[in-house]
């Protein structure tokens, strides 16, 4: 299953390059640097799954006690960093021709910045507390703390001043976008969501081992 | 405005570099924890006690 969602994943991801760079077309003011949306804006959406993720099977563990739940928020919120820094990366090479600017302490740029600390900080916290139980319970409380950042980072936009445009898609309202563009980015949506998916499915099978070789 | 492709380029590179980095060290770390399932079960019952 897990090889099968792998393979699904890849050919979402070749999908996704074919619809950005072959079938959206160039977009007028920003030219071809655009197509860095592509990768931006899926990969800030999978980060804020994954941060939901951990959220629930925080809950989840402080409520049950499940090492199921524990693995699920620990794979997700791996995941979730990974997501988070490329979201970042992609998001300050395309500031820098579009803005004149690497990075800006802008609200949108901080409190994905803040996230992406916070989130680091939850998987350190796992690493030096050498005690599971105690280390899953701290865990699962700074990952509920943490998820509130998350509509923090979203709203940002509208609750500051900023220089980062607001939502195209996520938000109330019909979406203003080119057809092509819109398929394009929904594809990489899709496709990096599958690729999440896999990255956690793959990581909870080796938590789980890693269990059973430690046991 | 200029298309200015190096940016795309590094962009998709950085990403291509930190997602398949990460997806080898998730293999890596499953073959490595199934060699040591196979070592554990392969191990003679007196030498497990």
């Amino acid at each position: 299953m897990t090889r099968a969602l792998g393979w699904l994943a890849t050919l979402g991801l070749i999908g996704g390059l074919v619809m950005g760079f072959g079938v959206a077309p160039r977009e007028v003011t920003q030219g071809n640097v655009q197509r860095i949306m592509y990768l931006h804006v899926p990969t800030a959406w999978v980060a804020y799954l994954a941060f939901g993720i951990v959220f629930f099977a925080s809950i989840g563990y402080l409520w049950t006690r499940s090492d199921a739940a524990d693995r699920l928020a620990r794979a997700s919120a791996e995941a979730g960093v990974i997501f988070t820094g490329v979201t970042i990366t992609a998001g300050s090479i395309w500031g820098k021709p579009t803005w004149g600017t690497w990075w800006t302490w802008d609200a949108r740029l901080t409190s994905a910045a803040i996230m992406f600390v916070m989130y680091l900080g939850y998987l350190l916290l796992r690493g030096i507390i050498e005690e599971p139980e105690q280390a899953a319970r701290y865990s699962a409380v700074l990952g509920i703390v943490a998820a509130l950042d998350v509509p923090l980072v979203h709203f940002s936009v509208y609750w500051w001043r900023t220089l980062h445009q607001p939502p195209t898609v996520m938000k109330p309202g019909p979406v203003n976008m080119p057809p092509a563009i819109l398929a394009a980015l929904l594809v990489n949506v899709v496709a990096f969501t599958l690729l999440y998916t896999y990255f956690v499915v793959k990581r909870v099978n080796t938590l789980r081992r890693e269990h059973e070789v430690l046991a | 405005m200029a298309d200015n492709w190096q940016f795309v380029a590094a962009a998709y590179g950085l990403a291509a570099a930190v997602l398949g980095g990460y997806w080898r060290r998730l293999v890596r770390l499953d073959r490595k924890l199934a060699a040591a399932q196979v070592r554990r079960r392969n191990r003679p019952a007196d030498k497990i006690q």
